[in-house]
C-alpha cells in the first residue's frame, strides 16, 4: 500500500544527554534546553536547521529531565513544525508489551523508535545530536550522500592537530571514503572530526540496529558499536565536509565561549541572517529597557531585559534585570536572572531566575584560558547570592552562598 | 470568561493620524517598540477569555491582515469561536463605506447574531491598557446595567475626548464630547462597551433606519435616561493614540518604568506577531540612555529618551534623542534625529538632522530616505 504520510527524509534527534559536564545547567533540565544567546535554547538551532533544510518530520528522543524540553517544543509551532503531516514528535522511552526500558545508547534510542520511523516510510534518516551550535543545511548534505550512493554519511569539521585528539576522527580515502574511524586517538591520523550529524539510508540502518540489539556485547551506540561495524562490513561510509561555525557546547568553558563568539563578527556565528533563521519559541515579552543610568557596549540584550548597571562583552537574555551601579563583564546572564545593585559579574554565567545580592562578587576577569578552559564561575538555576558575598571562579553554586 | 463576545473596530480617526496612517489602519499601528496597537485590546480579549471575536475594517487594511493573519499569535485560530476579519463593507443603500459605527455593527448584525454568546464587548483598536474583562462583566451584573462603559481619569487635551459623569454608584448621569484642555483629572470614556447583544442591535437597527451613524452621539447620549449606562474606572494605565500628538505623548509615556508595569505586566500577557528577530546588539560607541529597545537592532551610536523598534540600526556617531524609530530604521553616521517619528524603513542618510519639536515631532513617512 502507497503511504499517503510518506516522507522523503525523517530527523531524529537525539536529545536525551544529561549533560553532566554542564553541571547545574542541567541539574534540571537536559542539555538541549539549556538557555544560549539571550532568547534561544540550544534544541533551537538542530530543530530550525532542520525546518530551514525543508525536513519537517522530526522525532525528538528525550529521557532526561524531559519536562521542560517537552513543554518547550509543544506542538512544534515556533518551529512552524505544527504539521498536519509530519512536525515535531516528542519520544519518551515507553512500555512496549510487557518490556519497557530507558534508552541504553544513540543507537537503541533509534532501535526503540523503529515503528515511528516506519510509519513515514522515508529513504533517509537524519541523525542528529541536541548539543551543538550551528547553522547546516542537511539538505546539501542529504544530496551528497544521494550522490555517492552511500549508506551512511557523517560530517566532519577540519579541526587543529591538537584538538584532534578529543574528537571522533573519520580517516577518509581521496574520495572522501570513510575507511577507518577512531575515537579519540591519542595520535590523530587526520583532523576530520565527526560532528555527531549522520544521514543513513534507512534500509540499511534499520537493519544495523536490529543486529545491534540482538548483540550482548554491544553498547548500542552509534560512535562505538554500529559505525565501527558498518566499516567492518565494507559498508559504503562517507565524509561530508561542513565549513562555518560549529561548537560543541558539552562544558561550561565551551558554552560560556560559544556566547561570546555571538559578540565577535570574526566567529563565524551570525545569528542575524533572513535567509537562515533560528527561531525560538518566544516570551512575549516587552522590549528592553536601557536606564538612564546604564552603560552598555560589545553585549546583546534581549526582550524584557532591563539594564540600569554597566554591561561589557556579554549577554543579556530575556528579562534580566541589572540593577544600578552593578557591572557585568564578559559574562552570560540568563533569562530572569537578577543582579542587584553594586554587584560585579566577571567571566560568569547567572543561570535561569539566579539572584545575586547587592555587593556580591561572581568570578574573576581572565585573560587566557588556563589548560584550554576558562575558569567560569556558574550561578545555578534558582540560586540566591546573598549580598558581599564572594564566588571564585570556577565555582559553581546549586541553591544559594 | 464565556459568554461574552468581542468587536473591534479596525479603524479610527485616521484622518488625525495623517502621514502614520496613509498606509494602514490605526489597529496596526506600531506601538511601544515591538506591537501594534490592536495587540492591547486583543491581548486583554484572550486573556479574559473572550475567543468569538469579530474586526471590523473600513480601509488600508492589508497590514492588519498581515499582522493578525489568522491569529494564531493571540491562540485565536480556534475550531470554535476564533478570529473573523470583516473587510470594508459597502453598503447597497448609500453605495458607500460605513461612516460610522452603528453602520459598521449594522454591517455585521448577522455575524453578531449567529455568534452563542449572549453580550457583546465593543471596543476601538486605539487603546494599550491591560485589563481583565471579568471584572468588568462583574460590575455590570452587580450595577445590573444595560450598558458598561470603560472609563479612566485623565486630562482634557485638544483631542476630541468623551466626559463621562456618574453618580457614586458608577450610574452616568452625563456624557459630552471635549476639545478644550483643562488642568484637572475628568473620567473620559474609553471607547469600550458591554451591552447585551440583542439590546445593541435593537438600537443600532432603530438609529440605523433613521440614518444616525454615531454611537456615542445617537445611541448613548440619546438613550442616557432610558436605559442604565454605567461607568467602570480602569485605574492601571490607560492610553488612547488618536492623532500625532496623543500617539508621541503616549509613546514616550512608556519609558516610565512604572507605566510599563502596568501595561505589560498587569493581568494580561501582551500578544504580538512574532519575528524571530535575533536579539539586540549593542557596540563599541553605543551609548543609550532612557530608552526601550526592541530585538533586532544593532547600536554604534548615542540613543537617549527614544523607543526603537525591531531591526532598527543606528551608526557610529549618530544621534537619536526623544524621537521615535520604527521598524528597520536606519540613521547613518553622524546624523542626527531629534522629537522624530519615522515610521518603517526609513533612512537618515549620513551627516542629515532631523529635527522637530516636544509639542509638534515631525512625522518622516515610511520608506523614505532623507
Amino acid at each position: 500500500m502507497k503511504s499517503r504520510n510518506k516522507k522523503e527524509c525523517v530527523a531524529m534527534l537525539l536529545a536525551g544527554g544529561q549533560g553532566t559536564r554542564l553541571g547545574v545547567l542541567t541539574h534540571d533540565v537536559a542539555k538541549p534546553a539549556v538557555p544560549f544567546g539571550g532568547k534561544y535554547r540550544i534544541i533551537d538551532f538542530p530543530l530550525s536547521n532542520c525546518i530551514n533544510s525543508n525536513i519537517d518530520t522530526i522525532g525528538v528522543l528525550t529521557q532526561y529531565q524531559p519536562f521542560e524540553l517537552n513543554q518547550y517544543i509543544g506542538n512544534g509551532q515556533p518551529w512552524d513544525l505544527d504539521r498536519l503531516s509530519g512536525g515535531a514528535y516528542v519520544l519518551p522511552p515507553y512500555v512496549k508489551g510487557k518490556e519497557g526500558e530507558w534508552y541504553k545508547g544513540t543507537a537503541n534510542a533509534i532501535y526503540q523508535n523503529i515503528n515511528f520511523v516506519d510509519r513515514f516510510n522515508p529513504e533517509y534518516v537524519v541523525v542528529l545530536s541536541g548539543d551543538h551550535i550551528y547553522k547546516m543545511d542537511y539538505d546539501k548534505m542529504l544530496a551528497a550522500h544521494k550522490q555517492k550512493g552511500a549508506d551512511c554519511t557523517i560530517a566532519v569539521i577540519n579541526v587543529t592537530i591538537e584538538e584532534a585528539s578529543r574528537f571522533g576522527i573519520m580517516n577518509t580515502d581521496g574520495d572522501d571514503r570513510i575507511f577507518e574511524f577512531e575515537e579519540k586517538p591519542k595520535q590523530p591520523k587526520s583532523t576530520n572530526a565527526s560532528m555527531g550529524i549522520y544521514v543513513f539510508t534507512w534500509s540499511v540502518l534499520r537493519q544495523y540496529l536490529i543486529d545491534d540489539e540482538a548483540d550482548p556485547s554491544s553498547q548500542n551506540d552509534f560512535g562505538k558499536n554500529v559505525i565501527p561495524k558498518m566499516l567492518a562490513d565494507g559498508k559504503k561510509l562517507y565524509a561530508y565536509r561542513f565549513k562555518g561555525y560549529w561548537k560543541d557546547v558539552g562544558t561550561i568553558s565551551s558554552l560560556w565561549e560559544a556566547n561570546m563568539d555571538l559578540l565577535n563578527p570574526e566567529s563565524g556565528l551570525n545569528l542575524n541572517d533572513p535567509s537562515w533563521k533560528i527561531y525560538a519559541r518566544n516570551s512575549a515579552e516587552p522590549p528592553h529597557f536601557a536606564a538612564g543610568s546604564a552603560d552598555i557596549q560589545n553585549s546583546i540584550v534581549s526582550e524584557g531585559a532591563m539594564v540600569l548597571g554597566s554591561v561589557k562583552r556579554s549577554i543579556i537574555s530575556h528579562s534580566a534585570y541589572i540593577g544600578l551601579g552593578a557591572s557585568v563583564e564578559d559574562s552570560v546572564i540568563l533569562p530572569g536572572a537578577t543582579v542587584k545593585a553594586g554587584a560585579v559579574v566577571h567571566h560568569a554565567i547567572v543561570a535561569e531566575g539566579a539572584v545575586v545580592g547587592e555587593g556580591a562578587k561572581i568570578g574573576e576577569k581572565q585573560k587566557a584560558p588556563v589548560k584550554g578552559e576558562w575558569q567560569i564561575a556558574v550561578v545555578g538555576p534558582g540560586a540566591k547570592i546573598a549580598p558581599s558575598v564572594k564566588v571564585a571562579p570556577a565555582e559553581m553554586v546549586k541553591e544559594g552562598k | 470568561m464565556n459568554g461574552v463576545m468581542g468587536v473591534i473596530f479596525a479603524s479610527d480617526n485616521e484622518n488625525k493620524l495623517n502621514e502614520l496612517t496613509i498606509h494602514r489602519t490605526t489597529a496596526s499601528l506600531p506601538f511601544c517598540g515591538r506591537y501594534r496597537l490592536i495587540d492591547f485590546t486583543l491581548s486583554n480579549f484572550v486573556n479574559s477569555g473572550i475567543t468569538q471575536i469579530g474586526i471590523v475594517t473600513r480601509s488600508n487594511y492589508s497590514s492588519l491582515m498581515d499582522h493578525i493573519r489568522m491569529g494564531r499569535d493571540w491562540d485565536l485560530n480556534r475550531k470554535n469561536g476564533g478570529l473573523s476579519v470583516f473587510p470594508p463593507f459597502v453598503l447597497n443603500s448609500s453605495r458607500e463605506m460605513y461612516k460610522g459605527k452603528i453602520e459598521a455593527i449594522y454591517s455585521i448584525q448577522g455575524f453578531i447574531r449567529r455568534s452563542p454568546e449572549e453580550y457583546v464587548l465593543l471596543s476601538n483598536s486605539n487603546i494599550a491598557m491591560n485589563i481583565d474583562f471579568d471584572e468588568v462583566m462583574a460590575a455590570h451584573l452587580a450595577a445590573n446595567a444595560d450598558v458598561t462603559m470603560l472609563v479612566h481619569k485623565a486630562k482634557t487635551t485638544t483631542s476630541r475626548r468623551l466626559v463621562v459623569e456618574s453618580d457614586e454608584n458608577g450610574e452616568v448621569k452625563d456624557l459630552y464630547f471635549s476639545v478644550t484642555p483643562a488642568p484637572e483629572d475628568k473620567n473620559l470614556g474609553l471607547n469600550v462597551y458591554l451591552i447585551k447583544k440583542d439590546l445593541l442591535l435593537s438600537l443600532v437597527e432603530h438609529e440605523y433606519a433613521r440614518g444616525h451613524v454615531d454611537f456615542e452621539k445617537d445611541i448613548l447620549m440619546k438613550q442616557l435616561g432610558s436605559i442604565k449606562i454605567n461607568a467602570y474606572s480602569v485605574k492601571s494605565h490607560a492610553a488612547i493614540v488618536d492623532d500625532v500628538r496623543t500617539y508621541y505623548n503616549e509613546s514616550m509615556k512608556v519609558l516610565d518604568p512604572a507605566v510599563r508595569e502596568e501595561l505589560f505586566y498587569g493581568d494580561s500577557i501582551i500578544y504580538t506577531k512574532v519575528k524571530d528577530s535575533v536579539p539586540t546588539h549593542y557596540k563599541q560607541n553605543a551609548c543609550v540612555k532612557n530608552s526601550l529597545i526592541a530585538d533586532g537592532c544593532e547600536i554604534d551610536g548615542l540613543v537617549e529618551n527614544s523607543i526603537l523598534f525591531r531591526g532598527v540600526k543606528v551608526e557610529k556617531g549618530a544621534e537619536v534623542r526623544n524621537s521615535i524609530i520604527m521598524e528597520d530604521g536606519k540613521v547613518m553616521e553622524n546624523s542626527s534625529v531629534c522629537y522624530a517619528i519615522t515610521d518603517k524603513n526609513v533612512t537618515v542618510t549620513s551627516g542629515r538632522t532631523i529635527s522637530g519639536y516636544e509639542s509638534y515631532p515631525v512625522v518622516i513617512v515610511k520608506d523614505k530616505t532623507v
